[in-house]
């Protein structure tokens, strides 16, 4: 297929359903209320699905390699997750993570 | 129109928003480097961040596009990554149910991560339906319209911030803060943990199946301890 056609299949079709799945119980299901068993199963999606984004950019290289020395893109992963937990604020934890991370690369580089 | 962007609510949510803008500006200038590496023009660029407006989905597209993997695995990962948008919708549904029809659509198209939880603080306030929605209004638009900016100038100008910065770490850090504060009950850490385990464990797949292959993981994980724990309460 041809790459521009299938960037705007992409964009169009993500774009649509996932509009559908905003507006679903705004609009269509408004008079219902959510299956409980739905509720729960949804409540987990944020946890798995963002963590499943999260652990493959912080590991370094492919991701099956797990390093036997914390790096410093863990460390600073855990700090943010840390500084995330106690003041749940985007931009404090922005800010914490990567000032952690730089750190933590210049220390790596003296130690060498 | 003219009467919402003067309207004191719509001002307020416009301007509450905006530190959440300033922690977005990393993570759309990384979108639209993104766009640059699946190989789309510009319109294609603004197409991603105006049409699909969400980063960890636009995220999943650029990946997935850059790796040549085919459209329904690309929709199909980009979807799960977005039901939690059913959730949300449900919760603030209640809130919008006075409004008329074309709010509703409005606000929906407008339901980002950041705008539910700005939104919800707002209604649990005790905002009325009216001032509510405008506020939810103001907030939307200012995370739409700095979501185009940022990854317009990341798509023009984003390889020009020195590797040595690690401006892509901006990503995981802003997916950590939308999670780590759920990461309180023992169902909502295991269906992280168990999802993150899975998609190292499962990389050998093609296409980076892994990620969806996790996030269901995860999900049945969570679902399933916090059913074994209901059962155990109620013995």
């Amino acid at each position: 297929m041809d790459a521009s056609l299938k960037l705007w299949l992409v964009i169009f079709v993500v774009g649509a359903l996932n509009y559908v799945s905003r507006l679903s119980f705004i609009a269509f299901f408004a008079r219902r209320s959510i299956p409980p068993m739905l509720a729960r199963a949804l409540r987990y999606v944020p946890a798995a699905m963002l963590t499943a984004l999260i652990v493959p950019m912080v590991l370094p290289g492919p991701p099956t390699i797990v390093p036997d020395v914390p790096t410093p893109k863990v460390l600073a992963a855990l700090v943010a997750g840390g500084v995330a937990w106690l003041t749940h604020s985007t931009l404090k934890t922005l800010v914490a993570g990567m000032v952690a991370l730089w750190l933590l690369q210049a220390l790596a580089a003296r130690i060498g | 129109m003219r009467r919402v962007l003067s309207d004191s609510d719509f001002r307020a949510g416009f301007a509450e928003m905006l530190p959440a803008c300033v922690g977005l500006i990393p993570f759309g200038l990384v979108c639209g480097v993104g766009a640059v590496a699946a190989g789309a023009s510009i319109w294609g660029a603004l197409g991603m961040s105006a049409i699909i407006f969400s980063g960890a989905a636009q995220i999943i597209a650029a990946q997935l596009l850059a790796v040549g993997a085919p459209v329904a695995v690309i929709i199909l990962t980009c979807v799960v990554a977005g039901l939690r948008f059913l959730m949300y919708s449900a919760a603030i549904a209640p809130y919008l149910r006075p409004l008329p029809p074309r709010w509703q659509q409005a606000l929906a198209f407008l339901l980002t991560d950041q705008a539910f939880a700005a939104a919800i603080r707002r209604f649990d306030a005790g905002a009325n339906p009216h001032a509510g929605g405008l506020h939810f209004l103001g907030a939307g638009f200012a995370l739409w319209l700095c979501w185009q900016i940022t990854n317009v100038v990341g798509y023009f100008a984003g390889n020009l911030v020195p590797a040595s910065w690690s401006m892509e770490f901006a990503v995981p850090l802003c997916f950590i803060a939308l999670i780590a504060p759920h990461f309180k009950s023992a169902p909502q850490i295991g269906a992280g943990v168990l999802a993150g385990v899975a998609v190292v464990a499962l990389d050998g797949l093609p296409m980076r199946l892994n990620l969806i292959a996790a996030g269901v993981v995860g999900i049945v994980t969570g679902t399933a301890i916090e059913l074994a724990k209901d059962r155990w309460t109620r013995r």
